[in-house]
């Protein structure tokens, strides 16, 4: 766990935009230079039917980078480390043994088995934030679903976002 | 001219994606050594403001594919076997040369046609393409599949076919209508528009027999049968007009033919429109009320295109909006698309077309790429005996599978120009290594927003690609041409005569893009209540329509009336016993119809080759979801999985369409050759003074939704 109380970074999404488009999906393949197999964000769409009317829902599922990560703590080799600045979760290929166990521990499903047999999971574009640049999910997305924030100014923004809502769709508070 | 930006030896060149799609983003490739090192997009773009889509990004991966073709091929075994060996350039482009003469001097240049979409939007390379046709004295292609019905319609309806631009409408209007379009999918850029608008309190309609996260997020949602969007307007215009609701002041002032539409829509109350469509009374009620009591926008995607009264459904629907006044305002149009950018940059094509001092035959025969298959089986004196086929995918694309490789037996000679082993390249005689969008230069004419942009080549060609008007240029030297085709030639030489150099600057790299002044194109088209047409008038009834269609066969009714489409479960009962459900291809979002579908990444995502089926139907017949279905009918079968779902309407089933026909699932292993109206496809065949520019008077755009099918479960 982290034991400096600096905010961290984070990507998060609005669930009322993402139509689905696979965009970040592909903008993380190009960012990564991965093969087929790992899948660092993958789209995650659901259906369901209440009361006659069916619901749909899509989400941008990467890694929550979390602030106690269950991953890190399960990891045998220590390859699993925190990034002092951004809060970043990374994976040091070089001491990973390839054992699963991190993938059992996270409940999202955010470590996965690299075609070499190593771990690998979303960097939050480490390399891109060192160039000020947002992660390449976030920067692709074309209707803006997914933001990149610190953990800080999150609520800040979804408050104003709630309160937009209710004020001009809505009409009134 | 062309000046790149290089920090730390990379270079960062602005291009623009050339893909058959509304949206033609702006592109930022880093290059580094003569390599993409990494593609984004371009910030300074107004619409795609710095994004690309799945697609987009997919670019360095398709453009340094290991699946490219590298080097030309000549077939050594029998068609269709694959067996190919490698042959130099010169050797390629002598030979098909030496039969391409051969062929002229035995049967004349029509014996020649080419096959092309938008593979590629760049409008050089086939201006390029079409000077050699010309000079040769080829077939010319002529109509689209995609888009001339609708097209037609608001030719017939409202004169020229304008938008007004996202960025304005999204501020602006007060309803937007989403018709037969799947934006998520193929406009994803216009998304956050309407997400602008539904912020400022606007409503969303969505029209789509396929629910979506779109409609989700819609006011009203409306789920019409496949092929019946006409009813469903004259079922809206019946009760607006029943409720006093249009606006007649605009109908006084700018329309022509009211009474005679009124009489029409008369025959039209909202129950037989609901029992026609499948729509409930009172969603109809409720659409036509908001589309008549607010400024709306009435976006239409090409869905209504795949229909044979897909004129009419447009006419209809334009009608609708002339009917409540929603049209020459900011925040109220209908259309689908702007072509005000391609007639700015094809205004000079003559020049390049007609080249000044050639001997051209303009009144050659001319083939409908709708029915390019039939043509070919059909076409005599001459025969066709040579197809070059590029920038376009002519096996899986076409309607009805099985007469396109039919058509391809006929051939003498079938050239196929592409970056990738497609089903055509399997049957090639000669395969041409194409450059990917990424080593050729072009122009781009967005047909989504105004914004001009210029393709740049970032990289020399990979392997032993050369761009496609070199091709072309190499074959008309080879074939007496010289002067026409003058050695060295660049799309750059080739642009100047399209566009002046000051406006050339303005587009290419580092600048860019650059929209079209509105003095050129007004960017609320129609506002002065002054239309194109013969009356000056919106046109509920087009005179127009019955003139053209003189003499020519068809369905040239001047009013926008209903009909079954050709095959449907009301028009073939008979037929729907056996095939009950109908057959729509849609697209999905990680391809441009057949394009990308090949590369690892896009498979990954899309998984294997499905359909969709309601789980009612799905229910009947035994099928679970992920069950090896097969999908049938008289004219073939696929073997897919299942996809159950409750967001497609109850008897209908939908696969995406460009799945290669090698993969075992293109959809049009299974369609028919049918064509959108007015005009009547028949084989296809016409002649060139007797055929309008992209066949906007005639229709005929690929009528793929009109399929009836069965599926049922594989026993393994």
């Amino acid at each position: 766990m982290r034991t400096d109380q600096k905010e961290s970074l984070t990507i998060f999404f609005d669930l009322d935009k993402c139509v689905g488009c696979h965009a970040c999906e592909v903008a993380c393949k190009q960012a990564h230079n991965l093969d087929v197999g790992p899948r660092l964000i993958k789209v995650v769409s659901l259906e369901r039917v209440e009361n006659g009317k069916v619901e749909l829902i899509s989400v941008p599922m990467s890694c929550f980078h979390c602030y106690d990560p269950p991953c890190l703590k399960v990891c045998p080799t220590k390859a699993i480390v925190q990034h002092k600045d951004s809060g970043a979760v990374l994976v040091n290929k070089t001491k990973c043994i390839g054992c699963k166990v991190c993938l059992l521990a996270c409940p999202f499903g955010a470590p996965q088995l690299d075609n070499d047999g190593k771990m690998i999971k979303c960097d939050l574009c480490i390399d891109r934030l060192q160039k000020n640049e947002k992660p390449a999910c976030v920067s692709a997305c074309p209707v803006e679903a997914l933001q990149f924030s610190t953990t800080r100014e999150v609520p800040f923004i979804i408050k104003e976002k709630w309160l937009n809502y209710l004020w001009k769709v809505k009409g009134s508070l | 001219m062309v000046e790149f930006l290089e920090t730390d030896g990379i270079l960062r060149i602005k291009t623009v994606c050339p893909r058959n799609c509304f949206d033609s983003c702006g592109i930022i490739a880093y290059v580094k050594n003569g390599k993409i090192i990494k593609i984004e997009g371009d910030p300074e773009h107004p619409i795609t403001r710095g994004h690309l889509c799945a697609k987009g990004y997919a670019a360095l991966h398709r453009t340094y594919s290991p699946l490219r073709i590298k080097y030309p091929m000549k077939r050594v075994g029998p068609r269709g076997e694959k067996k190919f060996v490698q042959i130099s350039w010169e050797d390629a482009l002598n030979e098909i040369s030496q039969k391409l003469k051969e062929l002229h001097s035995e049967y004349g240049g029509e014996a020649l046609m080419e096959y092309r979409y938008g593979g590629n939007r760049d409008i050089i390379a086939p201006l390029v393409a079409g000077r050699f046709l010309n000079l040769y004295g080829a077939t010319m292609l002529g109509g689209t599949f995609c888009d001339a019905s609708e097209y037609a319609g608001f030719i017939y309806t409202y004169g020229s076919l304008q938008f007004v631009p996202m960025e304005i409408w999204s501020e602006h209007t007060e309803c937007v209508v989403i018709w037969g379009h799947r934006p998520e999918a193929t406009h994803i850029h216009m998304i956050p528009f309407i997400y602008r608008a539904q912020e400022r309190g606007a409503k969303l309609i969505v029209i789509d027999p396929r629910f979506s996260l779109l409609a989700m997020r819609s006011d009203l949602y409306l789920q019409p049968r496949p092929g019946t969007d006409g009813a469903l307007a004259l079922g809206m215009a019946n009760y607006i007009l029943e409720k006093n609701l249009e606006d007649r002041d605009f109908i006084e002032r700018h329309t022509f033919g009211f009474e005679e539409f009124k009489k029409l829509v008369e025959e039209w109350p909202v129950e037989r429109a609901s029992e026609v469509t499948g729509v409930p009374v009172e969603k109809i009620k409720e659409a036509a009320e908001i589309i008549a009591t607010r400024d709306t926008i009435i976006q239409l995607g090409m869905g209504l295109n795949r229909y044979t009264n897909s004129h009419n459904a447009v006419r209809a629907i334009a009608c609708l909006a002339g009917l409540t006044g929603n049209i020459g305002k900011p925040g109220a149009c209908c259309g689908f698309l702007d072509k005000s950018i391609h007639h700015f940059l094809t205004a000079k094509s003559e020049l390049i077309l007609f080249p000044e001092g050639a001997k051209i035959n303009k009144k050659r025969r001319l083939v409908c790429i709708t029915g390019a298959n039939e043509a070919i089986l059909a076409a005599k004196d001459p025969p066709i005996k040579a197809v070059i086929c590029w920038r376009g995918s002519f096996i899986p694309q076409l309607m009805n599978v099985n007469k396109t490789l039919k058509a391809i037996e006929k051939l003498d000679l079938f050239v196929v120009i592409e970056q990738f082993m497609t089903d055509a390249a399997d049957y090639a005689d000669y395969i041409l290594p194409a450059c990917s969008d990424f080593e050729q230069g072009g122009l781009i004419p967005p047909y989504g927003h105004r914004y001009l942009q210029a393709m740049v080549p970032v990289i020399p060609p990979l392997y032993e690609s050369r761009p496609d008007l070199e091709i072309w240029s190499e074959l008309g030297r080879r074939l007496g041409f010289e002067k026409y085709f003058p050695e060295g030639w660049t799309w750059l030489d080739w642009a100047k005569i399209l566009l002046p150099e000051e406006i050339l600057d303005k587009i290419i790299s580092p600048n860019g893009p650059w929209k079209v002044p509105p003095e050129i194109y007004p960017e609320v088209p129609y506002s002065n209540g002054k239309f194109p047409t013969p009356s000056g008038k919106l046109e509920f009834w087009s005179q127009k329509i019955v003139d053209y269609g003189k003499g020519k066969e068809g369905d040239w009714s001047p009013l926008p009336i209903y009909y079954e489409p050709v095959e449907s479960p009301v028009t073939n009962p008979e037929i729907s016993k056996k095939y009950p459900l109908i057959m729509i291809s849609t697209l999905s979002p990680v391809r441009t119809h057949s394009q990308y579908i090949n590369l690892p990444w896009m498979r990954e995502i899309e998984g294997e080759p499905f359909i969709e089926i309601n789980p009612e139907d799905a229910k009947i017949r035994g099928v679970n979801n992920g069950d090896l279905v097969c999908v049938f009918n008289d004219r073939g079968k696929l073997i897919v999985r299942a996809r159950v779902t409750a967001t497609i309407k109850k008897g209908v089933v939908n696969i995406f369409n460009g799945w290669w026909v090698k993969d075992g699932a293109c959809p049009n292993c299974l369609t028919e050759v049918y064509a959108g109206g007015p005009r009547a496809l028949g084989k296809a065949i016409f002649r060139m003074d007797d055929y309008s520019p992209a066949g906007t008077l005639d229709g005929q755009s690929g009528a793929y939704g009109c399929c009836l099918v069965e599926v049922k479960k594989v026993v393994q």
